[in-house]
């Protein structure tokens, strides 16, 4: 096992503000702070797709930027491989191109940072890329604005292999695109993968495209990492109530069974986060337990959950 | 200079204005190599002095616009004097461009105490107006260097007086474009490929940033030609042995009320159309250039 | 059969250019019948939401209707002067709009865009309005309606701020609702309550419901019908279940297929429709769809097929699929 871990979180918290502004120094105030992440801890080892799912404001985002070396965690460790070259690809394929660079300066710069290829042969091999990704050579001499939303994200896909990233994250990479663009997408990604062998992050709030594309699945609920299991074991068998009420709140193609399957209540202000398990205030479970204790992150068949019961989930109907 | 073209194409008002501003700085750049410096000894000739305009009785198709109280022939004086003007407000323009721009972009990236402190000098500076911050730089040299200094000496520091005094506009504009650019994702993900802080200010974001600041250059053009216009007719530019604009105003304006009125009409003239096509012309830029009104006009 | 609440004929919608005008919709015609949920779907550009806004005519210049009818409860909106337009949108046909950030305005409270909506369009005095407006937020399932009525927008999360809207589009007791995306902009979990929430006030309140939307898990929820538009065209309507389990247009295929979803044995799928739809003024001759179809024959590239009625369902295709399962 040593020796293959690329990336590992250990306990690692990320909190807005909670420095006091002058006003509130005055007038002896606490400060307000917000626990973005809250004591996350996985591993990523090396060839393997992690998902993390959550809702938007869950702070999947954030551990994405943690884990990328944008932003300093507050609290925690991370540990990479030694020399990992990393590379990101982000959700909106409007901003995550410089509008004044062309296609090629775009896809070259990882190559030229790195030194990764001699200078004659930066060409070609930015050439190579964007047939790879299935745009052609001649793109290279247009700017960004050329191209369609889903053009974009393959731009943005080659700027990242262009890098020969030992380590991808991949935030929401398909969430700005449509249906059948997405598939596009979602295609290419998985040919990658299979040739590639990457290693990657991969953050959504789609069900569906994080059970396409991960082999193991981490699911966060207001900051915190409920529940890390094999995606297989996830669908299968969901061990946390948020889980499984989030699988089942996705409509489906199915038009016989119109039910809807709201997860009952509303989300709790994340600067006043519920005492106990932080899923408490919208669990069906919950009991005085729940309130008076945070359950630990432990070890439950193939997987971890964050809740204090062993719940058996499956064919039971749930939602409000 | 393809994106400037095609800026202007259809449109009859910002064209003509554009045409006049190069009409303009051909006027002030080629006479002066054909005729002899009007503020020298070969270019006064003190029997033609107060020669009113051609179409007038007594003018001679010699001085089409007259001479002044020296015999200077006021068409070539105004080409002197408007190679000064354009000299100064251009050079007065880069330098409040490269200072406020470098402050500009220190304070939008890097934030925190050095934003306060940039932007605090801002505030200080605004509270005074343009012109009285260039009469008291322009003070602070005299003092520093005495009275008894060059032409040349003069038009420096009524540059650099000008240029500092309109600094804050484009910090203000770069920073603020500084601080959307920032937070986009092209500049994480140069992050992440791991490109140094000073790349991504020079290579990334000053591209992305430049647009707006050139177009308030454009306008800044009009208003730093008017303020070395107003320095050196209250007499604290340019003086008034040395032709600009301003001081051939100052000039004519004492013989206003003895009816020789071209002596002052003529540079106000040309001032004010200058202006009037340097602020149409960038006000349309302005307009082309910001995606919010495009396609509306 | 009863008449329909709204009959659209032909409606076309084009970008005005100076040079010529580029098609948006062309000649897109359907019916809601009162009561029903009519689904719009297709892709971004596809001009759903450009049906839903040429309706109540608020389409913003350069693009104007080009032509085509449409008829409300025998009313011809499309003959309406802007004056007589502005008293059917909000009384006789609501609109929910995607963005629940922009769609409220945010210096008056709650309360008084309820109260404002109602008594401009119904006969009530204003303690009546009010009364009936924390009733409204009542049945939206707002906690403590009395003070959401006197809050301002920013004072409430996403969710509550949908629904709100919500309210605001049904406050004036219309025949039809257009719900233009309602909850693309929400979170699983807070969708799946808005969409319970628009199914149990359509129920109460018998409103016909245009629900224009990208995804189809929503639309095989809540739509009784759907139509289904590509590149400016309406290409299939079919009642929802036939829709979804044996469409008949490669495109509506296709675009099942691209969402991805497990088979039987639990493995996920996912195929995508190759190439892209095209952009506005850009469609090429005959089907639209036949560069990216591999149904495709000549005739497909010469000219364009026909929206053929069969039997209650209809498929703009010369090769359609399922036909074999058809009687």
């Amino acid at each position: 096992m040593s020796g293959h871990e690329v990336l590992t979180l250990s306990s690692v918290s990320k909190a807005y503000g909670g420095r006091a502004s002058l006003i509130e120094k005055l007038f002896g105030r606490q400060p307000k702070s917000l626990q973005a992440v809250r004591e996350v801890s996985f591993t990523i080892r090396k060839g393997e797709v992690m998902g993390l799912v959550g809702e938007s404001g869950c702070g999947k985002s954030t551990i994405a930027r943690i884990a990328a070396g944008l932003m300093a965690p507050t609290g925690g460790e991370i540990g990479r491989a030694e020399k990992t070259r990393q590379q990101m690809i982000f959700q909106d394929p409007f901003s995550s191109l410089n509008p004044r660079w062309r296609v090629h300066d775009i896809v070259a710069e990882p190559i030229r940072t790195h030194r990764l290829r001699p200078k004659n042969a930066v060409s070609a091999r930015v050439g190579e890329l964007l047939t790879q990704v299935g745009l052609s050579e001649a793109d290279g001499a247009k700017f960004p604005q050329a191209f369609s939303g889903g053009q974009r994200q393959r731009i943005s896909i080659a700027r990242a292999l262009a890098g020969e990233p030992d380590f991808l994250i991949l935030d929401e990479p398909t969430s700005a695109l449509d249906v059948s663009v997405q598939a596009q997408i979602l295609d290419l990604l998985r040919d990658l993968q299979a040739r590639l062998h990457l290693t990657s992050l991969f953050i959504t709030h789609n069900l569906p495209v994080v059970r396409l594309m991960a082999d193991r699945i981490g699911v966060v609920y207001l900051g915190e990492l409920v529940e890390l299991a094999p995606t297989d074991a996830i669908f299968r068998r969901p061990r946390h109530p948020y889980t499984r009420l989030l699988i089942d709140a996705a409509p489906d193609l199915d038009a016989k069974d119109r039910s809807l399957h709201p997860i009952p209540g509303e989300l709790p202000d994340p600067s006043d986060p519920p005492s106990g398990c932080v899923f408490r205030t919208r669990c069906p479970f919950a009991t005085e337990k729940c309130a008076a204790e945070r359950p630990l992150l432990r070890q439950i068949g193939a997987g971890e959950v964050r809740c204090h019961y062993d719940l058996d989930l499956t064919g039971r109907e749930l939602a409000a | 200079m393809r994106s400037l073209i095609e800026a202007l194409r259809g449109r009859p008002g910002p064209i003509c204005a554009a045409v006049l501003i190069l009409l303009f700085i051909a006027y002030a750049f080629v006479v002066p190599l054909f005729s002899a410096d009007p503020f020298s000894m070969a270019g006064m000739s003190i029997l033609d002095a107060f020669s009113p305009p051609v179409w007038m009785d007594g003018g001679t198709a010699a001085m089409p616009l007259g001479a002044d109280d020296q015999g200077r022939n006021l068409l070539t004086a105004m080409a002197y004097g408007l190679r000064t003007s354009i000299m100064v407000g251009g050079i007065s323009v880069v330098i409040g461009l490269v200072l406020g721009g470098a402050l500009g972009l220190l304070s939008g990236f890097v934030g925190g105490r050095i934003d306060a402190a940039i932007m605090r000098l801002a505030d200080v500076q605004l509270a005074y107006p343009a012109l009285l911050l260039a009469m008291v730089i322009d003070g602070i040299a005299t003092a520093a260097l005495g009275r008894g200094r060059s032409n040349e000496m003069s038009i420096a520091i009524v540059t650099v007086s000008i240029g500092i005094a309109f600094w804050v506009q484009y910090a203000r504009t770069i920073r603020s474009s500084v601080m959307i650019e920032r937070e986009q994702e092209y500049v994480a993900a140069a992050r992440v490929t791991g490109r140094t802080n000073t790349a991504i200010l020079i290579r990334h974001i000053l591209p992305n940033v430049m647009a707006p600041v050139l177009v308030i250059a454009t306008i800044n053009l009009g208003i730093a030609i008017i303020t070395e216009a107003t320095l050196s007719f209250l007499g604290i530019g340019i003086p008034a042995t040395y032709p600009s604009l301003g001081s051939l105003i100052r000039n004519g304006n004492a013989f206003l009320q003895s009816g020789e009125w071209w002596i002052s009409v003529w540079p106000c003239l040309l001032l004010v159309v200058l202006v009037i096509a340097v602020n149409v012309l960038g006000d349309h830029l302005r307009d082309h250039f910001n995606p919010k009104i495009r396609g509306r006009s | 059969m009863t008449a329909p609440l709204l009959e659209v004929r032909d409606l076309s919608v084009v970008l005005s250019r100076t040079e010529r005008d580029l098609p948006v919709l062309d000649k897109v015609s359907f019916d809601i019948a009162p009561g029903e949920v009519l689904g719009i779907v297709g892709e971004s550009g596809a001009g759903k939401s450009m049906t839903g806004v040429a309706i109540v005519d608020l389409l913003v210049p350069p693009l104007r209707r080009s032509g085509g009818t449409i008829t409300l409860a025998g009313d011809r909106l499309d003959r309406l002067t802007p004056r007589q337009m502005r008293r059917v949108r909000g009384k006789r046909v609501g609109f929910i709009f995607q963005d629940p950030m922009t769609s409220l305005n945010p210096v008056l409270t709650i309360g008084r865009q309820l109260t404002d909506t109602m008594r401009r369009h119904l006969p009530v005095s204003r303690s009546e309005a009010r009364e009936r407006a924390i009733s409204w937020l009542t049945r939206t399932g707002l906690p403590n309606p009395a003070r959401v009525f006197a809050a301002a927008p920013h004072e409430l999360s996403g969710g509550q701020r949908q629904r709100v809207v919500i309210a605001l589009a049904l406050c004036a007791e219309p025949d039809l609702v257009i719900a233009d995306e309602p909850t693309t902009a929400l979170d699983v979990s807070v969708q799946a309550h808005m969409l319970q929430l628009l199914r149990d006030l359509h129920e109460e309140t018998g409103t016909a419901m245009m629900l224009i939307t990208h995804d189809l898990g929503v639309i095989a929820k809540m739509a009784d019908r759907v139509a289904v538009l590509y590149a400016g065209r309406l290409i299939e309507t079919a009642k929802t279940q036939a829709l979804v389990t044996e469409p008949l247009h490669p495109y509506t295929a296709g675009l099942m297929q691209a969402t991805p979803a497990p088979d039987e044995t639990g493995v996920m799928r996912v195929r995508a429709i190759p190439g892209s739809m095209p952009g506005i003024g850009a469609a090429p001759s005959g089907c639209a769809f036949h560069p990216r179809c591999g149904r495709a024959q000549d005739i497909c590239r010469q000219t364009p097929p026909p929206l053929a009625d069969a039997g209650g369902r209809a498929a703009a295709c010369y090769f359609p699929l399922h036909r074999e399962a058809q009687p």
